[in-house]
């Protein structure tokens, strides 16, 4: 066991954990952060994604030491008590949640690109969604959301 | 109409954008194990010996399951075990364990730990000695008289490997249609194996308890089927066990029909041994090798037509590659040949045939499509072969063709409504046809745009066993619940079926909900597949509905003074003759009294042929072989649209599947090593950043036989895509393949083929 010391969803812990763990199992497994979804345990379809220090990162292929002061935002932390990000409201609303099962990636992958350029290129979205898989949607209405979230978000709407 | 029409956001949608939805890879009972599987290395073996004692001294292992100490009932992991029809009796090949495995990746063993790690390790720790037997992979090869027998007891008797039986069935004469046919075409087609790839592995959560219950969690497609196959294959009473999904499931695609993987079994039975729940988890690895494909295969066509374009002859023959076990086999071929090539054209003298065929590969079964896709691609590329035989143009030929709302073709009820033209032209209108095709390139990049067209079912009756059972219920404060056994794998139809049922009983949305996924939750439903759950469960909805409006009316009748045969109801206010009333008070006035509003309906649905038609524009590097879709206009006859965001989104998702169909997805079998495709890295699927524009059009025909005029959507969208792809690449090149992905090794032999490069 090793003592991490890291902020998850705005919540500094220092906790003993197994080395060996990757940051995806701590996530879920420890912290029940369910949400964030494990798709290939290969950093190869996005399910995964939790933001760490700014950057989108494929949490199942990270030792979890390395979250070693950072900051992590998963899924269960974008939404601010009952309000909901303008991201998640408009996956909703445009029809970008089919199976589901990629969407806490998707919303993450999203996020860390929104917070930077809030004003992104729609080469730019898909580029920031390239390394998200999703088998269900065609990525069409994934892509509005993205960019109907940005506009909102332009406009100073967070749900912080 | 009050809802249906609207874009009403679906009603999951808080719980998966918020990452509190749960899905089976969420669940965590107390006390539970976790269980791994020891799979062949070989592709056809015996064991010859098996030593578990390594495996069972590891601390923290708590059972140990073989072919040796388990159950050896043959079933069959899908639903067909319980959908096939009176008087024929469904394919059982498949046991928990083998003793003789049939392809790599077949189950030997199975491990339940206190932790994966463990579980994992003691799997390492079983000795098996194999005795490798000869093993065939190729169908065509399979059906020589030489080739091993894959499952001797379950093959035809005239035919080699092949597995039940020989599909076949036409209408008219076949051998005079040809006699009548004054220009007869010939084309082939030969395709790949695709893995639905759907984001959640295979898993279950199994806890068996020794007063002989069984609770299972899985991301089924069918949970009541599922319920039924573990009763048989584990000799349980149905009533002592329960599945459920926990609700969501991520995504299925055809691949869950029945068992999920075979995970529920094999979860069953190391928690029988343990008298534990055990989570089983595929890898991504085992759900691309160890679970079922679409058919690979070959097809042949020959069509036959009088000189002014008029079809008079159709005969296909499917040689389709269903790997080691039957699960679907039989049933895909049959559709391949209805829905593939019996349903689009009215054609005279119609024949098809279709051999499913056993092979030493991974069992292929159900992926979206479902048999459609395989057929159009054929009969698609013979309609284009026509017409340049004919100097006639594509749409042209086609639209004289299609089957017209009168017609009496193949299937076994009514056509109903028909609005394929009318796809084909929305389809060619919005890919620029006129401006686009036919126009003669050079130089290196090279642009064409093709199209083709095809119908499906709504669901699988009167083909198989197929229909469902719901109850409705008004809560005494009025709000509307609604139970079904259909799981929610991803289309939102427990929102759009909640949209009908308000219209139909007239109460508002905002407060009725859909208990679904679990089969303690409503009485049967054989579930999500076959572009059927919308369909066919409004049409028990229907019912249902009918049945507690009269109900509802006759109660209100003496408390509003009206008879009953004089009341409406909208928006949960029921009315009549200038006098209104809630239904919420109406609902506690009645339980005060002792009563609640309920109905039950259970009922084998009609049928309705969903038509569509595709255009493709791609673009050709000549030099690097690589074709790329540019732009996909899918246009379906959807009957009637319940909700539109949603129904393009089935369009959407489904053209992209096709498109990866026809240029980017393939499982390459590498002899002795089996498939190469274990990962996201190695399996190509599409991505946002390489999709091709979509525009999805929906045309209302009103199905006489929907409600409301419903047909299904769920599959449709990619099984023209193929054939579209190809005609557009013939397009822009002057090259029809008759081979797909299309991707640069194979478009570069084309291209040297045709003398286009050296």
């Amino acid at each position: 066991m090793e003592k991490l010391n890291v902020t998850v969803n705005g919540k500094f812990m220092s906790v003993d954990v197994d080395p060996e763990l990757c940051l995806a199992d701590f996530l879920r497994d420890r912290l029940f952060l369910t949400g964030t979804k494990i798709g290939c345990g290969k950093g190869e379809c996005g399910a995964c994604t939790v933001i760490m220090d700014g950057k989108a990162v494929t949490s199942c292929i990270i030792p979890v030491m390395r979250a070693e002061g950072s900051v992590i935002e998963t899924i269960e932390g974008v939404s601010d008590g009952d309000k909901l990000h303008p991201i998640q409201e408009e996956f909703i609303n445009k029809g970008a949640i089919q199976c589901g099962f990629c969407t806490p990636g998707m919303i993450m992958s999203s996020k860390a690109l929104l917070d930077r350029n809030n004003d992104p290129t729609a080469d730019e979205v898909k580029e920031a969604l390239g390394g998200n898989i999703c088998r269900c949607t065609g990525y069409v209405k994934i892509e509005e959301a993205v960019m109907s979230a940005a506009e909102r978000m332009r406009n100073g709407e967070t749900s912080k | 109409m009050t809802y249906v029409g609207k874009s009403i956001p679906r009603n999951d949608g808080f719980d998966k954008a918020t990452g509190l939805g749960i899905f089976t890879q969420d669940v965590a009972l107390p006390n539970m194990l976790f269980g791994k599987v020891l799979r062949s290395p070989y592709a056809h073996a015996k064991v010859i010996s098996i030593d578990t004692s390594a495996a069972e001294a590891l601390p923290g292992v708590e059972a140990v399951c073989t072919f040796e100490n388990t159950t050896n009932k043959p079933f069959n992991t899908s639903a067909t075990m319980i959908t096939t029809n009176p008087g024929a009796e469904p394919v059982r090949d498949q046991r928990v364990f083998t003793g003789e495995p049939l392809y790599i990746g077949d189950e030997i063993a199975a491990v339940a730990a206190v932790t994966e790690k463990i579980a994992e390790d003691a799997v390492k720790l079983i000795k098996v000695e194999y005795e490798v037997l000869p093993a065939v992979f190729d169908p065509l090869e399979a059906m020589k008289p030489e080739a091993p027998d894959v499952q001797p007891e379950f093959g035809c008797k005239e035919h080699k490997n092949v597995c039940g039986e020989i599909v076949e069935f036409g209408i008219g004469d076949i051998g005079k249609g040809f006699e009548e046919a004054e220009v007869i075409v010939e084309a082939d087609i030969e395709l790949p194996r695709v893995k639905q790839a759907q984001m959640e592995t295979h898993g279950a959560v199994a806890s068996y308890k020794a007063n002989g219950t069984l609770e299972v969690y899985s991301p089924t497609q069918t949970p009541h089927p599922t319920k039924m196959i573990l009763a048989y294959a584990l000799d349980m009473p149905e009533s002592k066990i329960h599945v459920q999904n926990p609700p969501y499931v991520g995504g299925g695609f055809g691949v869950r029909i029945g068992l999920s993987g075979k995970a529920e079994i094999l979860a069953a039975v190391l928690s029988m041994k343990a008298l534990k729940p055990v989570k089983i988890q595929y890898s991504r690895e085992e759900d691309f090798l160890a679970s079922d494909t679409r058919h690979g295969g070959y097809l042949h066509c020959r069509l036959g037509a009088k000189k002014d374009g008029t079809f008079v002859a159709l005969d296909t023959t499917a040689w389709l590659n269903t790997g080691a076990y039957a699960t679907f086999g039989v049933e895909l071929l049959g559709v391949c040949g209805a829905c593939g090539t019996a349903g689009t054209y009215r054609v005279p003298n119609m024949h098809y045939k279709g051999f499913p065929i056993y092979t030493h590969q991974q069992t292929a079964g159900a992926f979206r499509g479902f048999g459609t896709p395989q057929g159009t691609a054929v009969v698609e590329a013979a309609v284009d072969k026509m017409a340049q035989k004919l100097g006639m143009d594509l749409l042209e030929l086609r639209k004289m063709n299609t089957t017209k709302p009168d017609d009496k073709n193949w299937f076994p009820f009514p056509v109903g409504s028909v609005a394929i033209n009318e796809c084909i032209d929305k389809a060619a209108e919005g890919i620029g046809w006129k401006e686009k095709r036919g126009k003669a390139q050079s130089g290196n990049i090279r642009r064409g745009v093709g199209i083709a067209c095809g119908t499906h079912v709504s669901n699988a009756a009167p083909f198989c066993v197929d229909y469902d059972a719901v109850y409705l219920r008004i809560e005494q404060d009025g709000s509307l619940h609604i139970g079904t056994g259909i799981p929610e794998i991803g289309p939102g139809s427990t929102t759009a079926l909640i949209q009908v049922a308000c219209d139909l009983l007239g109460v508002p949305f905002d407060t009725a909900v859909m208990k679904f996924g679990d089969t303690a939750a409503a009485p049967f439903d054989i579930g999500s597949h076959a572009t059927r759950t919308l369909y066919a469960v409004s049409q028990v909805i229907r019912d249902a509905a009918e049945k507690i409006r009269k109900d509802i009316f006759e109660y209100a009748a003496d408390f509003m003074g009206v008879p009953a045969d004089k009341l409406d109801m909208s928006e949960g206010i029921i009315f009549g003759e200038g006098k209104e009333y809630p239904l919420s008070r109406l609902a506690y006035e009645a339980h005060l009294r002792g009563k609640q509003f309920f109905a039950a309906e259970c009922k084998v649905p009609p049928n309705s042929l969903p038509w569509y038609a595709q255009a493709a524009e791609v673009e050709v590097d000549m030099e690097l072989g690589i074709v790329k879709v540019i732009k996909i206009v899918s246009a379906h006859d959807v009957g009637k649209v319940v909700n539109p965001r949603l129904c393009e989104g089935q369009i959407e998702g489904g053209v992209l599947q096709g498109v990866g169909y026809a240029v980017r997805e393939e499982m390459t079998y590498v002899d002795g090593k089996g498939f190469y495709n274990k990962g996201f890295h190695k399996y190509m699927l599409p991505t946002a950043d390489d999709r091709p524009e979509i525009v999805p059009i929906m045309i209302e025909s009103n199905d006489p036989a929907g409600v409301m005029g419903i047909k299904g959507i769920g599959e449709v969208g990619l099984c023209a895509t193929v054939p579209a792809v190809l005609s557009a690449v013939e397009d822009a090149t002057g090259v029809r393949f008759d081979a797909v992905p299309l991707v640069p090794g194979r478009v570069i032999d084309g291209f040297k083929k045709a003398g286009l490069i050296k």
